[in-house]
């Protein structure tokens, strides 16, 4: 089975994170990266594949140089080749754009199975994966806990609301957004990793014609709405007041 | 092979490759372990760069695009009492004891990024992420070094993704884990290269901060002594200024402090809360923490460092220079040496510690020597006060080192810590109380758990602890009712914790130590200091740790 899985660059979490000077994204030059987490299970259940049934996992991204990291990462960890769509316009990009990215570098490729995260930790729209299924015109199925294949056809077990699946029979070729825990994430080995240093990684400059199809105008930390009001007067007239104040102001009786 | 990927590990790696490509010949394989995570993680400095040893490494490193930019401009030297301060009139630079002329102000985490990348580019294999636990021997020669396994749980059983460490093998080994390396530490007792005296180290705490542009001038250094240390402790502050309004605000306190109930932590708070230091940092935003430890003992400190197969680089022989607060320079500088070294030992195909003298050799006749013994004895001059040492350094300096009455003697400094009884004689201070506590305001001071949260640290929370304590009875017993717990205070990260004991425990006094080890930013200052040397430092599982990105 040929196999891409998409992974995305995110800032840490490790830090309290800041706002830019322009208030429309995260102060990220001085923040250090990873692999999304989503992406990073979908990168190993795109490895279990391969190890069952054979074929090869071409790892894709796209972003600015910068994400060459997560690719040897991913690379380090088996995949075996890699097709990085560079552009610093992809820094902050929406599903929408960088779906378009991928899908114009992938589609020659004919994958027989496409993985992504479900959702990214930066943005959290959860369309990338979707929007590109649309683009390479194949189906999707998201929220994806367990993936079987047999004989060219998928059966996946999705995550619904409240405790309950569902298992969906699907043909290949395919696309599954990936959710975080499915399996256990491997490490990169010694080996491993020098092996990546020799691996194909096929550079590709997105069409000129890319834009944006949504744009961040202001991007703030929620309030804290803590706050404390000292109700005054007798405690039966403070009582009454309190009530009022429950039910009209804050709306919680 | 070389541990450590700091700039003492990282030079020597260069050094070797730069050697191969001028000497030719059969081509050496060279790698680097690393345990943090990304190269460069784990850097923790001022950091005023001394570029000597850069220029040495690669000469042409402006048009390679080092960050190395920020020239240092003015330099300044205070006194500080705990409401005002006296500036020293500038020192002639031949006096200066901080020597910073022709130096930058750097971030080393990302200079040691870029030195990665420069080792990348010559075909180095860096594996970040791999910790080294043990030296591998045969009889007493060293032959490589075991990583540690990864993908065990807390309760030492395997996980599913079980990973065991290997054994690497090689012809030469550079141990460069930095200061109180894990591994240094057990070939030095193993083989018995103490030098001659002991090692002592001081820690440094440190705080990135933002603040408006205009309040210094990038290239500003400033060095503070005095408040809030005593005249028994020894140590100060410093502020460099980066750039864009970016601030390196640290405190560096010798871990030979006689109170046992005094906190590093609490003192770089005072620091921060001194008129002259608020006044810079007020209406600035801390950005990042950490804290690291660092050799401080000086020439005679440094152990034998060639061994049958192996050498040892930079803080983890304690290459610093200590007066001038400075290791950078000389951990490159003893890389290339010890490089040199290796490199003629394979190709003659003859790695014992007599080949291998050849390190010996170029470290004594080279600048690391003529830069560190005539300073030879001012850490032991700084036991006494800052200030003293001040003044002995022009004199150290102006007399080549000698003193008047030869060497002064030295101690670990764990040993200097004294037991509440006696430190406080008539007094019974609270065990729980430090007694240089400040109230902080989370604005321009912080408490411990607050700054780690700034250390980017991250570790898998299902492992075994990597703090060793011998036997935490001593803690319950013997080290709450004598030190009164020092490790609470003098770790930086609030890994350990005296808790209510559990009911039903006999014998102790009421509290027993819990260790949140996920929080530690391997600093090491529990290694060194904890007064029964019961702690034991091992690594944790590969990639955990701080994440100093800007430090
Ligand atoms: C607060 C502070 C301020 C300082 N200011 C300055 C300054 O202004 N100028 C200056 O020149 N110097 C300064 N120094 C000193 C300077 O930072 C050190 O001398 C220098 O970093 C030493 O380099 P090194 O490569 O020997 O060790 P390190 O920089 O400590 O590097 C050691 C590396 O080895 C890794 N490692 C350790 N153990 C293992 C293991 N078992 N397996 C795998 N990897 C391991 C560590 O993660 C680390 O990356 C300062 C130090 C401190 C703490
Ligand atoms: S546990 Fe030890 S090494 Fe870790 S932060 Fe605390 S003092 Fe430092």
């Amino acid at each position: 089975m040929k196999i891409a899985v998409c992974v995305k660059q995110v800032v840490t979490r490790e830090w309290p994170l800041r706002i830019d000077d322009a208030a429309t994204w995260v102060q990220d030059r001085d923040a250090s990266f990873e692999m999304n987490e989503p992406d990073a299970y979908a990168l190993e259940e795109a490895l279990r594949l391969k190890e069952r049934h054979g074929g090869e996992v071409v790892v894709c991204s796209a972003g600015p140089a910068r994400v060459a990291q997560v690719i040897r990462e991913a690379l380090a960890r088996g995949a075996d080749r890699a097709i990085r769509v560079e552009s610093d316009r992809l820094a902050a990009a929406d599903g929408g754009m960088v779906a378009e990215a991928l899908a114009s570098a992938m589609r020659d490729e004919a994958f027989d199975l496409v993985l992504t995260g479900l959702q990214s930790d930066d943005q959290g729209f959860a369309q990338t994966g979707v929007v590109l299924a649309e683009l390479l015109e194949i189906p999707h199925a998201t929220i994806i806990m367990e993936v079987q294949v047999t004989d060219g056809t998928l059966r996946v077990k999705r995550e619904l609301e409240g405790g309950w699946f569902q298992w969906v029979s699907m043909p290949t070729p395919a696309l599954l957004t990936i959710q975080s825990g499915i399996n256990q994430l491997r490490y990169a080995t010694l080996k491993g990793i020098m092996a990546a240093k020799k691996k194909d990684v096929r550079v590709v400059e997105p069409s000129p014609d890319l834009t944006p199809h949504q744009e961040i105008l202001e991007l703030y930390v929620p309030e804290k709405g803590k706050q404390t009001r000292l109700i005054e007067g007798s405690p039966g007239e403070a009582a009454i007041e309190l009530v009022r104040v429950l039910r009209e102001e804050a709306r919680v009786i | 092979m070389i541990v450590g990927g700091g700039p003492a590990g990282l030079s020597a790696a260069i050094r070797l490759a730069t050697r191969q490509q001028h000497d030719g010949g059969e081509p050496l394989s060279i790698a680097v372990l690393e345990k943090s995570r990304q190269s460069g993680s784990h850097m923790l400095s001022g950091a005023v760069l001394d570029p000597s040893g850069l220029d040495e490494l690669l000469p042409d490193w402006k048009t390679r695009g080092a960050p190395v930019e920020t020239q240092v401009r003015g330099d300044r030297i205070y006194y500080l009492t705990e409401r005002s301060q006296l500036r020293f009139p500038p020192i002639p630079s031949s006096l200066d004891p901080f020597q910073n002329h022709g130096a930058y102000i750097i971030s080393l985490n990302r200079f040691v990024r870029w030195l990665s990348e420069q080792a990348e580019a010559e075909g180095i294999d860096i594996f970040t992420g791999f910790a080294g636990t043990d030296v591998l021997y045969d009889g007493d020669r060293v032959v490589g070094v075991r990583t540690g396994d990864r993908g065990i749980d807390k309760h030492g059983e395997r996980k599913g993704t079980f990973e065991p460490g290997v054994d690497i093998h090689a012809a030469v080994t550079i141990f460069a884990d930095g200061v109180r390396g894990n591994l240094t530490k057990t070939l030095v007792q193993k083989l018995g290269l103490d030098g001659p005296a002991p090692q002592t180290y001081a820690i440094g705490i440190k705080e990135l901060w933002e603040v408006p542009p205009a309040r210094l001038d990038a290239g500003t250094v400033m060095h503070t002594m005095g408040y809030p240390l005593r005249s028994e402790e020894f140590g100060g502050g410093f502020i460099y200024a980066l750039p864009e309004g970016k601030l390196a605000v640290g405190f560096v306190v010798g871990l030979d402090y006689r109170d046992p109930l005094f906190d590093p932590h609490m003192a770089f708070q005072r620091f921060k809360q001194h008129p002259l230091i608020t006044e810079l940092l007020t209406g600035g935003e801390m950005v990042r923490y950490g804290a690291k430890a660092l050799p401080e003992g000086g020439w005679y400190a440094i152990p034998r460092c060639h061994v049958d197969g192996a050498l040892i680089v930079g803080d983890a022989a304690g290459f610093l220079n200590s007066m001038r607060l400075k290791g950078i320079h000389l951990a490159m500088k003893s890389g290339i040496c010890a490089a040199d070294a290796a490199f003629e030992a394979v190709r003659a195909g003859d790695v014992s510690a007599s080949a291998l003298a050849t390190y010996q050799e170029l470290i004594n006749t080279g600048s690391v020597r003529r830069e560190l013994y005539p300073v030879r004895n001012v850490h032991q001059s700084f036991g006494g006060g800052m200030l003293a040492g001040l003044a002995f350094s022009g004199l150290s300096l102006l007399t080549g080192g000698a003193l008047p009455r030869g060497r002064l003697s030295s101690e670990p400094g764990h040993r200097r810590l004294t037991w509440m009884a006696r430190y406080y004689r008539t007094e019974h201070p609270d065990p729980d109380v430090s007694s240089n506590a400040v109230k902080v305001d989370r604005a321009v001071t912080f408490d411990k758990l607050t700054n780690v949260h700034y250390s980017g640290t991250r570790h898998d929370e299902d492992q075994p602890v990597h703090l060793l304590v011998q036997d935490t009875d001593i803690c319950r017993t013997r080290c709450r009712e004598e030190y009164g717990n020092p490790c609470v205070r003098f770790c930086p990260a609030n890994v350990y914790e005296m808790v209510p004991e559990d009911a039903g425990a006999d014998g102790g006094t009421g509290r027993r130590l819990q260790i949140n080890a996920s929080n530690c930013v391997h600093c090491k200052t529990c290694d060194i200091m904890d007064p029964f040397q019961i702690i034991d430092w091992v690594p944790p599982e590969g990639g955990g740790g701080p994440e100093y990105e800007g430090m």
